[in-house]
């Protein structure tokens, strides 16, 4: 069976604090200079001689399935958002190659583009275009998102007066009703109270079993063995372990427990 | 899309063997999909040689439209005169300057009352500077859709420099009536103003997108660009005529491609000959401009979500 999305070998280097380097031009002019003298010589060479880079993401492999639903697990640090954005297309990686062979959209925050003083029509309008939905898209599923959202009455209002509940549905409510073929999820659905998270839940099931492929990452451990058939585990950038949703989720809980600084 | 999947069918409970099960599943099922045979999305590192990937612009031109749409919403929203402050601007601008050059100094004008002679100035200059302003601020100004979404970022200045185009719009009609009340006789060469707008917006959109990419890395662009605007007021022949620096240093102020535009204009507009040379000379160097700072934009724009 052909993957949908193949990612392979997969690389990102950052450099600390880059913004205080740039900010002195006449050094990182004379650095890219420099770099581009030796750039012939440097290919070869691994990280470790200059320390202020760090590896975000260091030889990543894996292929998801049409219809597959992953989950993408890990302490804080460990590259999972990285990974995000890279298939995103959000930031460039340093190595590396990945193929997708669908529509992708890319839920890194819920409301992006959402403006406080536009209402709320408006926002629905602004942030589905944003998200890559076609105005016609938008203009079908309209009432939909609305009613999904529980903001009827407040639709022409300006949402920055808007409770902060109310917001976020809204904006949950328009990614909701994206239709790609490929969904990728960073730890969004924690939104609302608790009823609303039910609805948030119930809409990801139907998602997932309506065959689109979903990528997705969280910490709500529950959620991954709920919702993702197979799921992978990142460490310090690299892969660790990558299966059924259940052994991966277990193997994070032992390395959880043996370690001696336990992620927050 | 006609994604079939055999998992439809079955429940979805939590149960853990149920998951692994379904997991043995994937590998016995018959590919029901259509996969395209080219990946739709290719992820690399970029080559050194960028290509400006105009299809992927077109293909994102609906939000170009809501961008701009949302700057010209936002500006005039929660104001008492919304939209009139278009006019107010070069307005008061052009009585201020008609009083102190016109009147107090004398500013010669080649014949032409001094509020139409400033204000045909002052509505190319005001449209120009403020798209250049806004555009080169304008992705410092949307950094969460920069690290949050893809689009082409091209769209973000450029939806900058199209907002100012109803403001433009809005304060010719003051031209219109300024012509209008000095008869001015109204003439086939004031169609002229389209190709003028345009040949504007090309440079507005060459300057602003430049320093847009620029002012990522560099915060400098912030304090330099209010300085460079206002350097580039004085050596436009705004608040007088080109024809009042001596004849052999007027091809400096002709570097300057806003003088051939504003001249252009007022030659149109007031019945004289039209200076084509030096239309010609600010298409080429608009266009020039265009290409090379999409150019560099393109490639400074791999790295905007690291730096901004």
């Amino acid at each position: 069976m052909k993957p949908i999305i193949k990612v392979e070998g997969i690389s990102k280097k950052f450099r600390i604090n880059p913004r205080e380097r740039s900010s002195v031009r006449y050094e990182t002019l004379r650095e890219s200079l420099t770099k581009f003298v030796r750039l012939p010589f440097t290919r070869g060479q691994k990280n470790g001689k200059r320390d202020d880079t760090i590896w975000a993401l260091k030889d990543v492999n894996f292929e998801v399935f049409p219809g597959e639903v992953m989950g993408i697990i890990g302490a804080n640090g460990a590259g999972k958002s990285t990974l995000l954005k890279v298939l995103s297309r959000i930031i460039e990686p340093t190595s590396g190659r990945v193929e997708i062979y669908g529509r992708v959209a890319s839920l890194l925050e819920v409301g992006t583009g959402f403006h406080p003083d536009l209402s709320g029509r408006e926002n629905v309008y602004l942030n589905g275009a944003i998200l890559g939905m076609k105005r016609r898209e938008i203009d079908e599923r309209f009432d939909e998102i609305v009613a999904f959202a529980e903001v009827e009455r407040f639709i022409d209002e300006a949402v920055k007066h808007y409770s902060s509940g109310m917001y976020l549905r809204l904006a949950f409510a328009v990614a909701a009703h994206l239709d790609p073929e490929i969904l990728i999820i960073d730890e969004v659905l924690a939104v609302g109270d608790a009823n609303f998270q039910k609805k948030c839940l119930g809409k990801m099931d139907d998602v997932t079993s309506s065959g689109r492929t979903v990528l997705f990452v969280t910490h709500g451990l529950a959620m991954v063995t709920q919702l993702c058939r197979r799921a992978i585990l990142f460490n310090g950038g690299r892969i660790i372990k990558m299966g059924p949703s259940s052994e991966v989720v277990a193997h994070y809980d032992l390395m959880c427990n043996t370690s001696t600084d336990e992620p927050a | 899309m006609s994604l079939t999947n055999d998992r439809v069918e079955e429940t979805e409970t939590i149960d853990q063997s149920v998951k692994g099960a379904r997991a043995d599943a994937r590998h016995s099922r018959t590919p029901s999909f259509n996969l395209p045979d080219k990946p739709v999305v290719t992820i690399e590192t970029r080559k050194a040689w960028v290509s400006l990937n105009l299809r992927d612009l077109w293909a994102y031109r609906e939000l170009l439209y809501f961008l701009m749409w949302r700057d010209i919403k936002v500006r005039y929203k929660q104001t008492v005169l919304g939209a009139a402050w278009a006019v107010i601007q070069p307005l008061t601008t052009m009585i201020i300057f008609t009083y102190f050059f016109g009147k107090l100094a004398r500013v010669p004008t080649d014949g032409v009352p001094y509020p139409v002679f400033c204000y045909t100035a002052l509505l190319l200059w005001t449209f120009f500077s403020n798209a250049v302003t806004h555009a080169a601020n304008s992705l410092i100004g949307n950094s969460n859709l920069i690290t949050k979404v893809y689009f082409p970022r091209l769209i973000i200045p450029s939806a900058a420099v199209g907002a100012g185009l109803l403001d433009f719009a809005i304060a010719s009609v003051l031209l219109v009536g300024l012509l209008v009340y000095y008869d001015f006789a109204v003439t086939w060469r004031y169609l002229m103003i389209f190709p003028l707008v345009f040949l504007t917006t090309l440079l507005a959109l060459g300057v602003g997108i430049w320093f847009s990419a620029l002012n990522i890395r560099y915060r400098d662009v912030r304090y330099a660009l209010p300085f460079l605007i206002q350097v580039w007021f004085f050596v436009s022949p705004i608040i007088y005529p080109s024809s009042l620096v001596p004849e052999e240093f007027r091809w400096v102020l002709h570097l300057n491609p806003l003088t051939g535009l504003i001249e252009f204009f007022r030659a149109a507009l007031f019945g004289r000959d039209l200076p084509w040379l030096a239309l010609g000379y600010v298409a080429g160097l608009s266009v020039i401009v265009l290409a090379y700072a999409s150019y560099a934009f393109r490639r400074m724009e791999r790295s905007f979500a690291e730096y901004i």
